[in-house]
């Protein structure tokens, strides 16, 4: 399935079959859970981070569910098509951004997202106390949501922020690497 | 124009929810006895599934009194629709690529309708064999019935141990009605 493909997959599924909510209800809502956790684990941002990524992937594990009854996608046949489908049509249909993929290593197993706007993260400054801007993955949720619901279609992967706006740096880019294709489960032996 | 029952088997091998509409004494004609003609829906309850206990013919449970005539508990049908649909979707994979998957098949007395989301989930229906093709039902049943009932229930888990929070009402409601329109 070629890129153009899937962008108008993306958009046509986005346009008519997705109930769209106000972006900043979600903005707020989201800024609100990480501020939150933040107080909770009292400025531990690498526990944070953890959180953040574990209600990801909680939320990827049923999200992919959504995603195939809405898109009526089959398997992709490789990791570079998974990577287009992620980005034109997971984060089309559910954000209304299209991430785009590069940096691919030859192997065809590592690619990165990069982010050139993020409903997430509008409106917001990271907390200005030396710490955050080295060590809190504000949008560490997205990472969580890509691994829950990749495992969901047979694929282990590890996903997490190498660069991120708010932190100052250029672009926001996620990398994400392929670790193994899980294999379908037995049923358990009669015996 | 008749549905017998529907089944529904998740990513690890176990069977997660069971509905029956009929007994199912039409295709099985050695048994003779049996409540007839009588809608009687058996649902999954938790318990057994999972205990490997003996041979598959003379196990009986609780949720299912042994039937007469040498038939199967509810649970064993299970097990072994099960075994017939992993198997024959791994032989048509192996003969003609992993995109392929076997969509129904056909004995003199029944019908199997089967659909394998890229989860792994699979529904399968057992229906009369004049029924036509079923597929674009069970993906209906997965779309309208199983994601907005039970995979967005906050309160149901993500994994169905032992039918747990598979079997809630709107699901149940929506399936039956459902399925009465396509009998009809």
């Amino acid at each position: 399935m070629s890129a153009n493909k899937a962008a108008r997959i993306g958009e046509e599924v986005w346009k008519t079959r997705i109930d769209k909510v106000n972006a900043e209800l979600v903005t707020l809502t989201y800024g609100s859970i990480v501020a939150q956790l933040c107080k909770d684990y009292e400025g531990d941002y690498i526990e944070v981070n953890k959180q953040l990524e574990k209600m990801g992937y909680n939320i990827g594990l049923r999200l992919i569910e959504d995603f195939l009854a809405k898109t009526n996608m089959g398997k992709c046949i490789n990791f570079k098509e998974t990577a287009e489908t992620i980005s034109k049509i997971g984060f089309k249909v559910f954000l209304n951004i299209t991430p785009t993929v590069t940096n691919w290593t030859t192997d065809g197993k590592q690619f990165s997202l990069t982010f050139e706007e993020n409903p997430l993260a509008d409106f917001v400054e990271l907390p200005d106390d030396g710490r955050a801007q080295n060590e809190l993955w504000y949008s560490n949720l997205l990472c969580g949501v890509l691994r829950g619901s990749l495992e969901m279609v047979q694929m282990q992967v590890d996903a997490h922020f190498v660069s991120d706006v708010l932190r100052g740096n250029e672009v926001t880019e996620m990398r994400v690497t392929l670790i193994r294709t899980i294999d379908d489960e037995l049923p358990p032996g009669e015996d | 124009m008749t549905i017998y029952s529907f089944y529904i088997f998740d990513r690890h091998c176990e069977c997660i929810y069971i509905k029956q509409w009929h007994q199912q004494d039409k295709f099985r004609p050695t048994s003779s006895a049996g409540p007839s003609g009588t809608d009687s829906p058996a649902s999954l309850t938790g318990d057994g599934k999972r205990s490997s206990a003996g041979s598959t013919l003379l196990r009986s449970n609780d949720t299912n009194p042994s039937r007469p005539g040498g038939r199967l508990s509810v649970q064993d049908d299970a097990k072994l629709i099960f075994g017939v649909v992993f198997s024959l979707r791994n032989m048509v994979r192996k003969l003609s690529g992993p995109e392929d998957s076997f969509i129904s098949y056909r004995t003199g007395a029944y019908k199997l309708h089967y659909y394998e989301t890229p989860t792994n989930l699979k529904f399968v229906l057992l229906t009369d064999v004049k029924m036509n093709n079923l597929r674009v039902v069970l993906h209906q049943i997965y779309v309208n019935l199983y994601v907005e009932f039970v995979v967005k229930n906050p309160l149901s888990p993500v994994e169905h141990h032992g039918g747990e929070g598979v079997a809630v009402e709107l699901f149940e409601m929506g399936l039956d009605g459902f399925i009465r329109t396509i009998q009809d």
